[in-house]
């Protein structure tokens, strides 16, 4: 059995020789491999109307990626989009596959660990939404209630009443749900679509996400008003303050020629880009 | 095959206590859902009246048609010959599918206008990576097989090592250990390639057995009568071992393809656009998910039959030295 | 092997006549001894196999016992002796399919021993026939002959069937060439086999009990086969139950029992006159129907 000995060195020594390590990725060098790749990777999600999403030519599109694109602008380079998990995005893990964040992100204490918080460009609310058939009629009544939300989202570590906001006084928490219920997708929409408490009770969603399902026809109220009132960052990973300052100094220049509020009005209807 | 005697038994779906048992079972299934609200209860309206009010007269009267309907079905399906029997219930099944899926309300037009993409992007991506994922998968297993049959203890211990690691843990941790892990080494990949790597090594562990079997159940006596005349391990391996072996092996591994399409589906956690990740993401801004799942599933459905009767040449081709 | 050479082996002259005896005892090893002493001097470069005290074990049962065996070019030696003898591990040695613990075994001047790196070599040069054919099912009648020359030899495709051809003529089945193995029936099957082992021109013909899993009609069909092969000169060394081929074509007859070889002796003193009470034995039992 020589031959397969042989194989199998050759390919034991292969994959040696690959290990030929190379960790240190990210001082400094963020910005010098998009502007020598002219190319801005992002990473962003493909499932989330109407930040970011597939059109009907099949490209992604969304208040996100036009963003995106007004910061590769202003770099002077492409902006290239990849769809990785959002708990991928989260875990930190970029390995310089992608260069920035669009996923308008709640910067939080933990994920300041991880990420530098290179610009706010849009403000959130955070609200509860139940079937329209629902007795609740606020936050409150939620109470004891089995809640659906997406995974590794800042509403999830609202209801287990984790969430730390980052450079801001603690949350206060309106409601203590009976059982959290986390999505790897959209699929809570769709669980509580099948009748109040068939599969959850309730929702904690982004205020501009609930509002577009219940524009798409879906059988949902709002009640109550924001839980939490939170910007929504771009992130990138710590160590290139260059890349960072860069990417904030852009949503700046786009917030003061006003692109930034037109963006916001296009997909959302209103300017959702100052702190009210 | 079951070997069917020569004397013929009596059809089952003509003895009267089988038909009286499933005329009861099918009754009382009916008698447990409200079909007065729907098609049924405007069908029965001359019996029974106005439907909604019928009570559970209505019930009743409509569980006893469907009931009569099927059971007057399997008994006249009793009397075809097989080929109309197997024709008939597949096509009285993908009715059933067909209005099933009709419950949905689904929008034909938007999965219509939707389908060129599933396809040449969505079809196409699932292909590709399968296709060389099997190619690499079949490569490992070939090295891998041949190691597990070797009397060499390093390599009988990698390739077993292998082949256990792989095939214990799930393929969904398999990927994300490539795509997360592999890093940790220095070596970033990319999405796709991570998902063509981690199907190849799981789907590569399952293949070196069978591989492994189908090497193992060449006779002793072709190896000698190569290398009687001279052959070496490779020429031997090639021309006379593996040749044969394939016959063995590519059922199964026409099996593992299929399953392979499906399993490919897991890369989507990685953002590649596959098929099941477009089927998620298309429907999700006009909130169309079921459009675009049903569709994908129809496309997964087609593909796996093409697949199947890709299969069935292959193997009816390598049968030929078989029959005398 | 080229037209030419075909006709060349089919012209040389029958040595002698295989029944007479006298003149086969001519060839036995120990009648070389004596006066002819300056043929004996030829005749060992004549030496296409030669074994001495060969001993083999299987753990630790003892296969062969102190084997001693030359084989020279022309001969045709028949070995017989109950099952379990020994006989087929020890032709299995003579091509290396099986390995020897003790002694020497020389083929065609190469020794063989497990590091050898010119195994193929040996292979080429001997011909091996099996008692279940071992014909290559997934290639036809034609590609089993011709593969040998074409991936051993470098033969170019279209000779390689020239010769394959012939010699599927030479076994009267060429009429089957396009077949696969399975479509043939068993006589029919060896005669491939054997026209396989002849495409590679070897200088000796091993046949591993050639007719034993054969049904009895078609029996007579792979004998005729190799008793014309013998007529024309071939070497060979037949593991065989057939006393008939034994006393037609051999030049000597081996008997072993228990490993070892008990008793050497030309087709008409085997027969008539064995020495050995075992081979008295063996010749009643098998002689009986």
């Amino acid at each position: 059995m020589n031959w397969s000995l042989k194989t199998l060195t050759a390919i034991a020594s292969f994959a040696f020789a690959s290990f030929s390590v190379n960790l240190s990725a990210h001082a400094g060098e963020v910005l010098n491999r998009v502007l020598a790749k002219k190319t801005l990777t992002v990473a962003t999600s493909a499932n989330w109307h109407p930040a970011s999403f597939m059109n009907d030519k099949g490209q992604l599109d969304g208040f996100d990626i036009e963003v995106a694109k007004g910061v590769a602008k202003y770099m002077g380079v492409e902006a290239q989009f990849v769809t990785p998990g959002w708990d991928i995005i989260t875990s930190g893990k970029w390995e310089g596959r992608w260069d920035l964040t669009m996923g308008q992100m709640t910067p939080t204490a933990p994920r300041a660990k991880l990420f530098d918080f290179a610009a706010v460009y849009i403000y959130g609310n955070t609200v509860a939404v139940v079937h329209k058939d629902s007795k609740a009629s606020k936050p409150s009544d939620l109470d004891g209630k089995v809640i659906g939300v997406s995974a590794g989202s800042s509403e999830e570590s609202y209801l287990k009443q984790t969430l730390e906001l980052y450079n801001a006084p603690p949350v206060k928490y309106e409601f203590t749900p009976g059982e959290v219920k986390s999505y790897a997708s959209a699929g809570y929409a769709d669980d509580l679509r099948l009748g109040d408490g068939v599969r959850i009770d309730g929702l904690l969603t982004e205020e501009l996400d609930a509002k577009g399902m219940i524009k798409a026809g879906y059988p949902f109220k709002i009640i109550g008003g924001s839980l939490v009132s939170a910007p929504a960052v771009i992130a990138v990973l710590h160590g290139d303050k260059e890349f960072s300052d860069k990417v904030a100094a852009a949503i700046k220049s786009m917030r003061e020629d006003g692109t930034l509020s037109k963006l916001s009005i296009k997909w959302y209807g209103s300017d959702q880009t100052v702190l009210k | 095959m079951l070997y069917q005697d020569t004397v013929e038994s009596e059809v089952l779906v003509h003895k009267p206590w089988f038909v009286a048992s499933i005329f009861a079972l099918v009754l009382a299934l009916f008698l447990t859902i409200n079909l007065t609200g729907t098609v049924m209860g405007e069908v029965m309206r001359p019996v029974i009246g106005d439907p909604l009010e019928s009570g559970f007269y209505g019930r009743f009267a409509i569980a006893f048609v469907i009931a009569v309907m099927f059971c007057l079905n399997l008994v006249l399906i009793g009397f075809g010959p097989l080929i109309v029997q197997i024709v008939v219930v597949w096509l009285e099944l993908l009715v059933l599918f067909i209005g099933f899926f009709n419950l949905f309300n689904l929008s034909l037009p938007f999965i219509w206008d939707n389908l060129p993409l599933l396809i040449s992007q969505g079809v196409f991506t699932t292909l590709y990576v399968s296709a060389i994922s099997l190619l690499f998968a079949s490569m490992i297993a070939i090295v891998a097989a041949i190691a597990k049959l070797s009397t060499n203890g390093f390599a009988y211990g990698i390739a077993s090592f292998y082949t256990s690691f792989f095939r214990g843990l799930p393929l969904l941790m398999q990927i994300y250990l490539v795509y997360l892990g592999l890093p940790q080494l220095g070596i970033v990949i990319d999405a796709v390639p991570s998902g063509i790597l981690a199907l190849s090594l799981c789907i590569g562990a399952y293949m070196t057995e069978i591989f492994r079997s189908g090497i193992a159940s060449i006779d002793r006596g072709q190896w000698e009568a190569s290398r009687s005349m001279g052959f070496g391990f490779g020429l031997t391996m090639r021309r006379i071992v593996l040749p044969q072996a394939l016959p063995v092996i590519i059922p199964p591994t026409g099996n593992m393809f299929i399953g392979m399409l499906k399993d490919s589906s897991l890369v989507s956690v990685l953002g590649v656009w596959e098929l099941t990740f477009l089927a998620r993401t298309i429907g999700q801004p006009t909130f169309h998910h079921m459009e675009m799942l049903i569709a994908a599933a129809i496309i997964y459905w087609i593909l796996s039959v093409c697949l199947e009767m890709i299969q069935g040449r292959i193997e009816r081709h390598y049968a030929r030295s078989k029959v005398r | 092997m080229t037209a030419s050479k075909i006709h060349q082996l089919k012209n040389v002259p029958s040595q002698r006549e295989p029944t007479d005896a006298a003149d086969m005892l001519h060839l036995q090893p120990t009648s070389f001894q004596g006066p002819s002493g300056k043929k004996q001097v030829t005749m060992t470069s004549d030496k296409i196999i030669e074994a001495t005290h060969v001993s083999k074990w299987y753990g630790t049962f003892r296969a062969l016992t102190d084997v001693n065996l030359t084989v020279r070019k022309g001969e045709r030696i028949v070995i017989c002796g109950p099952s379990g003898s020994g006989k087929s591990t020890l032709i299995r040695c003579f091509n290396r399919l099986e390995a020897h613990q003790e002694g020497e075994i020389t083929v065609n001047g190469i020794r063989l021993h497990n590091k050898m790196r010119n195994v193929t070599e040996v292979r080429k040069n001997v011909g091996m026939v099996f008692q279940h054919f071992n014909l290559f099912p997934h290639m036809t009648v034609l590609m089993n002959c011709m593969a040998g020359p074409m991936w051993i030899k470098d033969v170019p495709e279209a000779e390689a069937k020239k010769t394959a051809l012939q010699f599927l003529e030479r076994v009267r089945i060429p009429e089957q060439a396009n077949k696969y193995p399975v479509q043939l029936s068993g006589g029919q099957q060896q005669r491939v086999a054997i026209a396989r082992s002849l495409c590679m021109e070897p200088a000796v013909m091993l046949f591993d009990e050639p007719t034993s899993a054969l049904d009895p009609e078609m029996v007579s069909e792979v004998l005729e086969t190799m008793t014309s092969l013998a007529r024309d000169g071939m070497t060979m060394v037949c593991v065989t139950h057939e006393m008939g081929f034994a006393r037609a074509v051999a030049d000597r007859v081996i008997f072993m029992d228990a490993g070892r070889i008990v008793e050497e002796a030309a087709p008409k003193d085997f027969f008539t006159k064995p020495q050995h009470d075992r081979t008295k034995l063996f010749l009643g039992q098998i002689l009986q129907h």
